[in-house]
């Protein structure tokens, strides 16, 4: 029980290290706000906003909560019909162009739109996880709104988003700054970090719970987090298992859990295997 | 104990005279009269004034109409507080009615959460009554609500039904009497010193030790700064729900019966007016 339980002490420990590794890869990270901080990165990012996605919003835009597991159940039902033939494509699609994908959407008729990103990266007291917060702009200052936020997440992704255990996208106000800013929910981090810190103590394999979450949260609202950043945790990694890691894509278990895969399902560790 | 019912009462039917003035900048084709409302303490600004709305739209031209925004003295209101804590935050010490100047132009993108619809305010709602479960109960209460549940809880806060809200609320104040509470109080302290909106913590509501944990411990622990100092003069109000309950209250007490529909105890703390 405890296992899946990241206290706020647990938590800057985490994110100490996190800060240690990306200042050796470059990565940009930052503490930002004193002692109950926040860490802080900013990118800039080539967007394709999808204007044929307004759906997206309607659907999971407009309802901030977070479904519980019956609602879910509903959901799935309902949306059953369209994520089956919209699945199959985006996979397929996906598997082809395997090596290429690099993360940008170029499948969509919208425009290319260079915004600037600000990710924060949070400790929820509530539910005891890390919570990623966000927001963007464009090179002329606007704020992203939500739809807009909505139609730049990656097809493959969206796809899923309604109904997977990463839940949706909101706006809140940032808890330290009193700003809005864009929010994953965190009300279902535990379900699927469980199995990821489950294997790990199993193994008896150390594991940064704050890494670990940022890897499968991250890449959804366009932060990738290089390889390197496990490299450097565990050295020597065995080859094969190596090349399955350099291609994150999503997840194609039977729980949908639209996770990016780095080397195996978390909620299906033996699909890819 | 019997009156401890009346307190939830008292609570809920908490209003606030209030008067909306439209901004002066705001173009009109005539004069708008002011429109005035007793605002419930425990709703939400977006959830109670289609009416005041409608008004303005009256004497605006429609096409130069934004999304509606609220202002008290300069501050923008964040709908998203109820409307108590707004009240007693900025202007507890106004004279009424509490006088709120509506916008419907140059939307405060940095300070405000956009409120297209009722269903977002549902939705943050709900998410406070989640979160605020994780708290108590580990989730394991609301988790366990169906979906029919969740809907009473809302439709009693928007339609004003005191009893149907309740029906489905006390489930959420429910703890297992060996544990003398919930497993952590769902509290939020706010104060307008610093840019921080708002402080939140873990914190039960009985020490390991079994002593029973009051508003005092809570401040003492979390906001000391808000405590009066040994002999000095009092500088700060603890306010929730426009009083200012003793320090000595036991934590629980307070959860059960002064939180908000939203499940949070909000507690305002502010400078002791000068004069």
């Amino acid at each position: 029980m405890s296992l899946c339980v990241l206290d706020e002490e647990k938590f800057h420990l985490c994110c100490q290290l996190l800060l240690q590794l990306s200042e050796q890869l470059g990565d940009g990270w930052s503490w930002e706000g004193g002692q109950e901080g926040y860490l802080r990165k900013t990118a800039l990012r080539s967007v394709v906003i999808d204007s044929s996605s307004v759906w997206d919003y309607e659907g999971g835009g407009a309802d901030t909560s977070c479904p519980s597991l019956s609602e879910q159940q509903e959901g799935e039902q309902e949306q059953a019909a369209v994520d089956a033939s919209a699945d199959t494509d985006s996979i397929k699609g996906d598997m082809e162009d395997e090596d290429e994908d690099d993360g940008v959407c170029v499948a969509s008729a919208g425009s290319s739109q260079l915004l600037q990103y600000e990710y924060h990266i949070l400790h929820s007291c509530s539910y005891s996880t890390p919570v990623l917060y966000f927001r963007a702009c464009t090179q002329e200052g606007r704020s992203l709104s939500l739809e807009e936020v909505w139609s730049s997440v990656h097809p493959n992704y969206r796809l899923r988003l309604q109904n997977s255990p990463l839940n949706t996208i909101t706006m809140q106000e940032h808890p330290l700054l009193g700003q809005p800013f864009f929010m994953l929910h965190p009300c279902r981090t535990e379900e699927f970090m469980r199995p990821v810190l489950q294997a790990a103590q199993d193994q008896h394999r150390p594991v940064n719970y704050v890494l670990s979450w940022l890897s499968v949260v991250g890449p959804v609202v366009g932060l990738d987090v290089p390889l390197k950043y496990s490299t450097l945790l565990h050295p020597a990694p065995p080859p094969r298992q190596h090349r399955a890691r350099l291609t994150p894509s999503p997840c194609v278990c039977q729980h949908h859990c639209g996770a990016p895969l780095y080397g195996s399902c978390i909620t299906n560790p033996t699909i890819r295997g | 104990m019997a009156d401890d019912k009346d307190v939830l009462r008292d609570v809920w039917f908490g209003r606030i005279p209030t008067c909306f003035l439209l901004n002066q900048d705001e173009v009109t084709e005539r004069e708008a009269e002011p429109y005035y409302l007793l605002l419930p303490r425990v709703s939400y600004l977006t959830l109670v004034t289609d009416k005041v709305k409608k008004h303005f739209h009256k004497v605006i031209r429609t096409d130069d109409a934004e999304e509606m925004w609220f202002e008290y003295e300069g501050t923008p209101l964040k709908w998203h507080y109820p409307i108590g804590v707004l009240f007693d935050l900025h202007a507890s010490n106004t004279v009424l009615p509490w006088s709120i100047t509506v916008h419907f132009k140059n939307f405060p993108e940095r300070d405000l959460l956009h409120c297209p619809s009722h269903s977002v305010i549902e939705a943050h709602f709900m998410s406070s009554i989640k979160e605020a479960d994780a708290l108590k109960h580990k989730s394991q209460v609301v988790n366990d609500m169906q979906k029919k549940d969740h809907k009473q809880l809302w439709m009693g806060l928007q339609n004003d039904k005191f009893d149907q809200f309740w029906a489905m609320n006390r489930k959420l104040m429910e703890y297992p009497t060996e544990d003398g509470g919930f497993r952590f109080i769902p509290f939020r302290i706010y104060q307008t010193l610093s840019d921080r909106p708002f402080i939140q913590k873990q914190f039960r509501p009985v020490s390991p030790e079994g002593h029973v944990h009051t508003l005092g411990d809570l401040l003492k622990e979390v906001y000391p700064v808000a405590l009066p100092t040994e002999g000095g003069p009092k500088r700060f109000q603890v306010v929730i729900h426009g009083i200012e309950p003793l320090l000595e209250t036991p934590l629980q007490w307070l959860s059960e019966h002064l939180s908000h529909p939203d499940s949070f105890l909000h507690i305002c703390v502010i400078p002791v007016p000068s004069d």
